[in-house]
């Protein structure tokens, strides 16, 4: 089951078919590198599927964010502990248009409340490649700290960001 | 409103056909990592193995139809897959179906996927399903054959060059 959360701005929620465009334009682009990316509209789909398949095998993930205002699907943001992944982490992308505006920040509030009172995870990280310095920024107003480092398989090098536990969030 | 995946439950006499599983990870990742896995991409590592357990599982979402891990009663373990795939590039829905090693030679991929078949045509309305086949893999023709698919013709997918097998409805093969 995959619940809605709602912020100010903000309703999470699962990721769906009619999300697939923006979800393809953005992993298509430049913007992607840090994340695996450009990958073709037909890896897109696949991990738009992922993302979905995530819930059902570890009960959480990544949901779509829609933007109260406009209804817009405007990033993907939760959850994600794939096989591979030293522990679970908060992992974000916003798509293309909607940086800049606080979403990111907002959005992994919420998630990181859910992980740590729903989910009743203990801790999380957020793995970041070094020259993501937007995201890495987006880690340090959230209240982590840069931990270390861990080689993934497929993506290579990454910081690891340590957020704030449960009780330093209450 | 929340999401729920919901995925069905098909049983046989000797299998049941259920949702993908985090525990299916090993049995899925020992099949991908072998040879038998050349007719399907393979092989690959632990973690493309889990990523392609996450697609199966998204698909049904994305779709409201997919592929069920094949689960043998008697020994409770993972033997292989059977459903429909339908992924972006695909020219449309496919009875997919592999058998992970060690239960060859004992009729269950056909009860599989003849069970798949039947239950696509009952849930989804998919009632003549192609399956995409490696003009060399012997072992999967047959077992199109003897569900009573006909060969239409080549095709490509992914960069492949394949065989189009035509299965017939339900009924009309029963």
């Amino acid at each position: 089951m995959i619940p809605v959360l709602e912020t100010d701005r903000l309703i999470l929620r699962a990721p769906k078919a009619e999300d697939f465009d923006r979800f393809a334009a953005f992993f298509g682009s430049d913007r992607a590198r840090y994340v695996g990316g450009p990958i073709t509209r037909e890896q897109a789909w696949r991990a738009l599927a992922a993302e979905l398949g995530h819930w059902h095998l570890r009960g959480y993930g990544r949901w779509a964010l829609e933007e109260k205002e406009t209804g817009a699907f405007c990033g993907i943001i939760g959850l994600w502990y794939p096989e591979g992944w030293p522990e679970p982490e908060i992992g974000w992308e916003l798509m293309d248009g909607f940086e800049g505006r606080g979403f990111a920040t907002e959005a992994a509030i919420a998630a990181r409340t859910y992980a740590y009172d729903v989910v009743k995870l203990p801790t999380l990280i957020s793995l970041i490649l070094h020259e993501n310095i937007g995201s890495a920024r987006l880690a340090e107003r959230l209240g982590a700290t840069l931990e270390g480092e861990f080689t993934h398989q497929r993506l290579g090098l990454m910081q690891v960001w340590r957020h704030l536990g449960p009780e330093a969030v209450q | 409103m929340t999401t729920t995946i919901h995925i069905p439950t098909l049983e046989t006499e000797r299998l049941i056909l259920r949702g993908p599983q985090a525990s299916d990870l090993d049995a899925l990742a020992a099949f991908l990592a072998s040879d038998r896995a050349g007719f399907v991409g393979g092989p690959l590592g632990e973690a493309e193995s889990w990523r392609t357990l996450m697609r199966i599982g998204g698909q049904w979402v994305l779709r409201g139809y997919g592929m069920w891990i094949i689960e043998h009663r008697e020994t409770a373990q993972p033997a292989g897959w059977a459903g429909i795939l339908h992924y972006h590039e695909w020219p449309e829905p496919e009875l997919a179906y592999s058998l992970f090693g060690g239960f060859e030679g004992q009729g269950i991929a056909y009860e599989a996927v003849a069970a798949a078949r039947d239950g696509a045509a009952r849930l989804f309305g998919i009632t003549r399903p192609i399956s995409m086949i490696l003009p060399d893999n012997t072992r999967s023709i047959r077992l199109a054959q003897r569900l009573g698919a006909v060969l239409e013709g080549p095709g490509q997918v992914m960069d492949l060059k394949v065989d189009m097998w035509r299965h017939q409805a339900p009924e009309a093969s029963a």
